[in-house]
Formats: C-alpha cells, structure tokens, sequence
C-alpha cells in the first residue's frame, strides 16, 4: 500500500545517510556475502526439491510481512486470512467460514473453520485471531492499523470458533477490506515468543508455503507445506501447492528480469516495462495484468508553502499538463492515463468529473498564473513575481515507488509545465533513503509523487483524516487539514447502501479535485509475465500479487 | 581507483629529470616534437577541440533545445533527422550528447582538479618530517585500501546528488592513487643529487623546495592530470550510472547512459552512444596526456 512508511512527519535526512554509511560499511565488511539463514534446515542442496518455480521480483522489502504492498505481496504466499476476495469482487470464506453483522451494525462475528494449523503447529482458533487483531492495532501492521484505528474497538473470542468484533462507528466494508495481505493472520505463538526480527524474515502462517531461507539481497526461498488444506475458493485447486518450492529472486533492473525470462532463468516475472508488453505477448509468453484500486500513481501540492499555497497555482500546474499524451507516449497503450488523484478507475465509487477536472488548457493555466501575481518572466521563462522564480521542488522515490516508466513521464511532465513559466527541480532519491523517509516533511518539497493501494476508496480515510495516533495525519501529502473533508469521508465509510456510499466518496474525490490538492497521472499496475511452462500463476484479485499455490511447471 | 593508473611507472620513473639543460636545448627539442607529431595526437587533440566548442557553446553544433520532447517520435533510431536516434520521450540523443558535455566535463576537470590538489597537499605533508611522515602515509594507506566508488558513493550519500558533489567525490575517491604517486615523485627529487648538492651549497630549505623540488616532481604531472580527466569522467558516469550522478533531465553522459539502460533491447542506441562519447573523450584526453608527459619528462 504505501509507497513510504507512515511516520514520516520529521526529516529523516541524517539517518539516510547512516544508512547510506552502514551499506558502505557492510559492502566493505561482508565482502563474503551475508547469507541470513532464517533456519538451521538441512543443507538445501541435499533436499534440493524437484519442483522450483523461479520467480523475478523487483523490490525487496526490509519484512516478509508489513503495511508496504511489496510486503504484502510476499506475505500472502505465507499467511492466510479470515476472507478472500473472489474473482467476482464478492468476499469469500478462507480462514473464515462464514460471518453475520448486528442489526445496528456495530458488531460483526465472524465463524472460524476448525481445522487450519500454523506451521508451527498452534492451531488458528478465535483467540489467535484476537491476538492478531490487537497486535495490528498496537502498529504491528501499520497499514492494517490506519484501516482499523478509529472503528474496530476491542475484539473477543466468544468460543474456539467465533470471534466478535466490535465497532465504534458503522464499517460495512470491514469484510472486504480484510481480504488485503496486510491482513494476514500469524501464529500467536511466534508473535509471543519470537523475536521482531525472526517474525519480521520468517513469519509463522497457517498458508501454503512457509519461508526455509531468506538470502539478503538475493532471493527468499519458500517451501511447500504438505499438510495445507484450507485455501480459498478462488483457488483453482485444494489441498497443498503443487509447486514444491517457489525460488523469489530479488532483480532490481527490469531489463535483466526480462532478458533472464527469455533466457528461461526464471519462469515469471514482475513489472513489465511497457514497450516489452506486447512484444513478449507475441513472443509466446503469458502475461496479466492488475490495475491496482486505491490512490494512484498521483501528484500532490504541498499547500503549507509558496507557490502552491495558492489554489489558482495548483490549478495552473496541473492545466498546464497534458498528462494523457505523455502517458499514453511512455505507457505504450499498457500504462492507463488517470486524471484523478484521490482514487484509480479501478475503485468502486470512482469519479469521472474529479478526473475530468482538469485537462490540458495552457491559456487557462497562463491566465491563472498572471493573475496569481506570476506575471513576469526571466530570461530563461520562468515566470517571476516580485523577483522570486516560481520555482517549485519535485522529488520522487526513483527505483522504489517510481518505476523507469514512471520516471519517464514525470519528466515529461516537467517540459510541459515549464512552457507555461514554471521551473521544475526533480529530485529523485535511492531507496534506501525513501525507506529512511526522506523527502516527506512539509519544507522538503512542493510536489509529491506516489501511489497507495487500497481495495476500496476507503483510502481517502487513510490519506485525508487529520489525525493518526494522536498525529497529524503523515500520510496526507497535501497537508490539507480540514474537518468538512474528513466528515465527508468518515460519513462515507459508515453509509451501509453502497450506492449512497459511493456517492458520498465520489463527492470527496470533486472536493479534492476542485481545491485542486492532488491530481492523478497513471494507474498503478501489477504486471507479470510467465513462460509457457509455468501454468496456474494468477493475481490475487485485492491487490494483484502473484498467487502460487495452484501455479506448476510442465512442458 | 584501487590501482594506480598504467603510468604509474613510468611516471615516477622521471625523478631522474633534470632541470639545467639549456633554454636552446628545449627550444630545439620542442621543434622537434612538434614536428614529430604522431597522428594519434593530431586526431586525440582535434577531437578535444570538438568537446571543448560543445562545453562552450553547444548550440553552435546542435542548435536545438535537448529537453524538448516530442511525443511522436519516442525511441526512434538513429536518422538524418536524429543523427543519434531519439529516447523514449522523443528527446534528440545528438543535441542531448552535445549539451551533456559541459557537464560531463566539468565533472571530469573538477574531480581531476580535487584529486590532485588533495594528492599533492597529501603528498606535500609527508616532507615536513619523518613523524608527519609516517601518519600521512599510514592515512594515504587505509584511503588507499578503499575502493575509488566506494569513497565517491559515501560523499555522494553525505551531500546529494549534484555535478559538484559528483567532481568532489570522483576527486576523493582518486585522490589517494594519485597522492602515492607523487608522494613517490617529490621523495625522488628530494633525495637526487642535485638537491644534495643544493644542501651543500647552503642554499635555503625553501628555495630549494621551490626551486628543485616541485618543478622537478611536479612537472610529469601535467601528463597525469590530463589522463585523470577521461578516468575521472568515467568514474562519473559509473556513479550516474547507478543513480547517483546529475538529476534528470540533465544530458550528463552518465545519466544519458542510466537513462538509456532500461530501453537496451529497444533502443541500443541509448546506451552505445553516450558510452562512445565517453571513450572518444577519455581516449582522447589519455593519448594527449601520454604525449605531454613523455615530452615533459625529458625527449622520451
């Protein structure tokens, strides 16, 4: 989901570069290559199985289990969840047989199956899920925490099987929004008597592979677990996986993820550069696509500062864009142009007018501007008022939130929007000080780029509350703070018809766009592409990651 | 770098200089180099004058704007209308390459410009006394011990992303090579004959450093400082490379080269023209380097 971590309000600058310096220290030291065993299993040469399926990912993230949707990707493969999401979008029974909702709508009860086990033989009963619920909500997930703080209030086993939950307020999409990875259940037993750090490489689950190593920058190996019996409907198959071994390969370069899929090193891979798309498409290679709901890849105006404490400035910015011909040139027909910033098209109560709101009208834009004050030019263009250049900051998580596809565009955006007089900085920043939090304090930057993944336009909850924790809220990037949005949102997310809930979200979204606060770019996408052998790969329909139970390889 | 460079040697193989041979002597050894050009030489040097007009005034050899994109022909290859082919936002790669050189140059002289000042201060300390001696050497030793990159990834990390902090930290990185070097260098001249002799005549400690000394150790290093250019643009460009050189949109050869990576199978020429341009520069920068200082070293 998010594409930094959430308490990020302070600058995180000198822990960047400590660890910028640890890395450094590291490489030095460790020339060996550090193999982070997670357990002393028997030489995995020896037990080497027949059946690996070899997988190319791009991001590695610091956990196997987290609140960043890279995370969560690897942790679905390990940890079940109470429910699923069909490939209908309806919730469906996993860990969960079935669930029912009082009349008042402030407690749900959900109805245990009984035979599930983790992999370290607790068995999943209703207390195991109310330990899981308190440790999400004392920040051991810190996405699944932003989804339930403020309306889950306490959680009870009533028997082995039944676990109730009760509610603050109405939370009619609680079902669904627990069929996210962030939701993955583990063993109360590892939570308990483990360290952060074991639960943090090599989680405990009730799913069908558990983690057997995990070699920092490298690869994580999971293995099958023989005895699992409890998957999803959506699955195409019960029983165990058929793979006997997924081999997750960490490949940050996408031109080397590819050529290793062509040269058959790998049986499937993640994040398909565009101009690829098609091509490996004719080449015989079988890909899938996932238009991810939630925030999309989108741009917000820091409000706090000048020049983007003007609305007309904002609105001038994002008029001067033509963001549909830049996308559309970098996105060869795969990447999906998206004017609105709040959600994606592929959010339910999503709305057309907010992404309509702004299209490409340089005359607006410059009419704007003039009468904003920006009326005089420097020699180079760019407008000035009172001797101050409306120069604004532009940074972006390259690599880690911001793809080379998306790099591309926002350069592109940047020549449009210095036709109209604005001069663009772009800053962009490794991961390693993106995970440090870099660049997300209201005097670190103007504009913002990022994307959080959601299943449901619940999302503008997460990002446009005022507070977290007793905090202001760090995850809204426009750090626009303001009671008649969040009552909106909150009144939203308790409205039980669906269609005057999404009425009400598709408000929010044209109050966004109108105050001009954050605009969209293009959808954020979850791409793979497999070779002929591997068959059964799939995406999970919440998020988009790859589901390899049912996947096996054969000729 | 963890090496020294090739010429190492050589280089600290010209302590033996001398600088009393007659004015006409030079004169007529300088006729006689000049005419004894190698054609190498004549083409390296005509090839620097192309990226010096390039540095200066790039809009003299390509006129146009290097940001400006043109949706309509993205990754198209090289023709007569894009000598060099276009990137993935239609952007012309010859203008682009043509405008990086400013940048990429100024990286190449600033960081060889850091890296011998830092050599030379280094080097110049170990003469003061056999104490400072032994713990600038010991300094130079353990800098000596770390990877050039890795040196430059720390100040990079430390400062941000900037052609500055890019010239500082490829010259740091260098720096410890260079000041070995010429450590060796001003220890040779110290410990000649005619310095010796100076001693003897009573002349003072500092006239004779000023006097014989330097010039005699300093000299072979205008030779090094050339080639340190094109080694200091391609230690730029390997940390461009990795992300951490100039921001984009900046046509800097490094970042054209990263740029260009991810469109490899597509559109080769992304990346086989920048990394040309930066071995006709360095090749360029080594051949006249070589020839200064076999010139400088006495009419090798």
């Amino acid at each position: 989901m998010t594409d930094s971590p959430p308490h990020r309000l302070r600058s995180h600058r000198p822990y960047a570069l400590a660890v910028t310096a640890a890395a450094s220290v590291l490489a030095l030291t460790a020339c060996g290559g550090h193999h982070a065993s997670v357990t002393s299993t028997s030489s995995a040469d020896a037990a080497a199985p027949a059946e690996v399926i070899t997988y190319g990912h791009q991001q590695e993230p610091p956990c196997v289990h987290g609140g960043w949707i890279e995370q969560g990707y690897l942790s679905h493969q390990v940890l079940d969840a109470l429910v699923s999401l069909g490939d209908d979008g309806t919730v469906e029974p996993w860990l969960a047989t079935d669930w029912d909702v009082s009349d008042d709508d402030l407690t749900w009860t959900f109805h245990l199956r009984e035979e599930p086990t983790f992999s370290d033989g607790t068995p999943v009963d209703a207390q195991a899920i109310v330990d899981n619920i308190d440790y999400w909500l004392e920040g051991g997930n810190s996405t699944a925490r932003v989804w339930l703080e403020g309306y889950v209030q306490d959680a009870t086993a009533v028997d082995d099987h039944t676990v109730e939950i009760a509610l603050a307020d109405p939370y009619p999409l609680l079902a669904e929004n627990l069929t996210q990875p962030y939701f993955g259940i583990q063993s109360p037993t590892a939570l308990a008597t483990r360290s952060a750090e074991e639960n943090c490489s090599a989680p405990i689950g009730s799913g069908p592979f558990t983690v057997t190593e995990w070699n920092r920058g490298t690869n994580i190996l999971l293995d099958r677990r023989d005895d699992y019996d409890w998957a999803p409907a959506t699955a195409a198959s019960q029983g165990p996986a058929r793979a006997q071994r997924i081999d997750w390969r960490f490949l940050a370069d996408p031109t080397a993820r590819t050529a290793a899929l062509r040269a058959g090193e790998l049986d499937a891979i993640y994040d398909v550069q565009a101009f690829e798309w098609t091509k490996l498409q004719d080449e015989g290679y079988e890909t899938h696509l996932y238009n991810t709901p939630g925030r999309p890849q989108q741009i917000s105006f820091n409000t706090t500062r000048a020049p983007f404490d003007d609305r007309r400035v904002r609105q001038a910015f994002a008029l001067s864009l033509d963001r549909e011909a830049v996308v559309e040139s970098v996105g060869k027909g795969v990447i999906p142009y998206e004017g609105n910033g709040p959600v994606g098209k592929a959010t339910d109560g999503y709305s057309q007018t907010a992404a309509d709101r702004y299209s490409f009208d340089p005359d607006e834009a410059n009419r704007l501007l003039d009468e904003a004050g920006w009326t005089q030019r420097a020699t180079d263009g760019t407008r000035l008022k009172d001797g101050e250049r409306l120069d604004v900051e532009f940074p972006y998580a390259g690599g880690r939130t911001i793809n080379q596809d998306g790099a591309a565009i926002i350069q592109g955006l940047q020549q449009q929007a210095e036709a109209i007089g604005f001069e663009v900085t772009l800053i962009p920043f490794p991961p390693s000080e993106a995970a440090a939090g870099a660049y997300t304090g209201q005097d670190e930057y103007d504009l913002s780029i990022g994307y959080w993944t959601s299943i449901n336009a619940g999302i503008l909850h997460v990002i446009w509350q005022q507070e977290v924790g007793g905090e202001p809220n760090a995850s809204n990037s426009a750090f626009f703070f303001d009671d008649d949005l969040e009552d909106l949102i909150r009144t939203a997310n308790s409205t039980t018809d669906p269609d005057a809930q999404n009425a009400l979200y598709r408000q929010a979204q044209e109050f966004i766009a109108d105050e001009a606060l954050s605009i969209g770019v293009y959808d954020r996408l979850s791409t793979l592409a497999a070779s002929p052998r591997l068959h059964g790969l799939r995406q999970e329909n919440s998020q988009g990651g790859p589901v390899f139970h049912d996947a096996y390889l054969e000729d | 770098m963890t090496t020294p460079p090739a010429h190492a040697e050589a280089v600290a193989g010209i302590a033996r200089s001398d600088r009393t041979g007659s004015s006409a002597a030079s004169a007529s050894r300088a006729r006689r180099a000049a005419a004894a050009l190698p054609p190498h030489v004549w083409v390296a040097g005509a090839g620097l004058a192309v990226f010096a007009v390039a540095a200066v005034s790039p809009g003299v050899l390509a006129p146009g704007d290097p940001g400006e994109i043109d949706l309509a022909a993205t990754l198209s290859g090289p023709s007569l209308q894009h000598w060099f082919g276009t990137d993935e936002l239609g952007r012309d790669l010859y203008t682009r390459v043509v405008h990086g050189t400013r940048d990429s140059l100024a990286v190449g002289l600033g960081a060889a410009a850091v890296s011998l000042i830092l050599a030379l201060a280094l080097a110049s300390l170990t003469l003061t006394g056999h104490a400072v001696a032994v713990v600038v050497d010991r300094i130079i030793e353990v800098l000596f011990a770390f990877p050039t990159l890795l040196l430059a990834l720390l100040v990079v990390g430390m400062f941000g992303p900037s052609p500055t902090t890019l010239a500082v930290a490829v010259g740091i990185g260098s720096a410890p090579g260079y000041a070995r070097m010429i450590r060796a260098q001003l220890h040779a001249a110290a410990d000649s004959g005619y310095v010796e002799a100076a001693t003897v005549l009573g002349h003072p400690r500092t006239r004779i450093l000023m006097q014989h000394v330097l010039p005699n150790a300093l000299r072979p290093l205008v030779g090094v400082f050339t080639m340190s250019i094109g080694q200091s643009i391609v230690w730029a460009s390997s940390l461009a490379f990795l992300g951490l050189g100039v921001a984009p949109p900046s046509p800097e050869w490094g970042a054209l080269l990263d740029a260009g990576r991810t469109y490899l199978t597509a559109a080769g020429w992304l990346v086989v023209v920048p990394g040309l341009v930066i071995v006709a520069l360095s090749l360029s920068t080594t051949a006249v380097g070589a020839h200064l200082r076999d010139r400088l070293e006495g009419g090798r």
